[in-house]
């Protein structure tokens, strides 16, 4: 028993191995459900099981939609600022 | 007799708060709101143990991380011990690992802060609503 709890928090000493690929960025994901969950806790007027877990699953495609959208957006800034701006930039040199 | 009412009020308000703060979902609990209360500890909770989990419990470090540690004691002042143990202790935090474990646990912190500050406001109502009743 004292080797199973030392165990488990032995687990809690050690990082874990995430790289920094773009998989990483699934980690947003579960934080996200955490977010919704406990601001529709906060904002519901009675917790009825059903109507929670929709409301929280709103919100959670919400945070979603808007991630993807802000995501779409950055990547297209990136593009033009690193693949269009120079070659506008080179051509109006002269 | 009003004085009175107003300092058993503020008391409430402010008891409300300190369990709020000392347990997840306490606030809410002592105000009859159980199901919330389950919800929010659950959530919170298992937001702060994923990431100590991921990036080890030198995450919470006071002395390096200090803006981080501010965030990670709003989800219990029992924080502090493990911030002593992550000061203390020589644990290894590195990497993405790092980055998110702090960014789960601090985000677990505010979440609780928000969970805090409305249980404060409830039992505002709670007693507002006593009082005109």
């Amino acid at each position: 028993m004292t080797a199973f709890f030392t165990m488990i928090l032995g687990s809690f000493t050690i990082p874990m191995r995430i790289g920094t690929d773009p998989a990483s960025m699934l980690w947003l994901l579960p934080l996200s459900v955490s977010i919704a969950v406990v601001y529709k806790a906060t904002k519901v007027h009675r917790v009825q099981l059903r109507s929670f877990a929709r409301e929280a699953a709103v919100l959670f495609g919400s945070i979603l939609i808007f991630i993807l959208v802000a995501a779409v957006i950055l990547y297209g800034i990136a593009w033009v600022v690193t693949e269009q701006l120079p070659g506008l930039l080179d051509k109006s040199a002269f | 007799m009003a004085q009175s009412a107003k300092e058993n009020h503020v008391v409430f308000l402010i008891s409300t708060g300190a369990l709020a703060w000392l347990v997840p979902g306490g606030g809410h609990f002592i105000l009859g709101e159980k199901r919330r209360a389950v919800i929010i500890f659950v959530a919170i909770v298992l937001t702060f143990l994923v990431g100590v989990y991921v990036g080890s419990v030198g995450v919470i470090d006071p002395v390096h991380a200090r803006p981080w540690y501010f965030a990670q004691m709003m989800n219990s002042p029992l924080v502090m011990i493990l911030g002593r143990v992550g000061a203390t202790g020589n644990y290894r935090v590195y990497g993405r690992a790092g980055e998110i474990g702090q960014i789960y646990t601090s985000i677990a912190g505010l979440l609780n802060l928000l969970c805090v500050v409305n249980a404060i406001y409830m039992a505002h109502l709670r007693s507002v609503e006593k009082t005109e009743a």
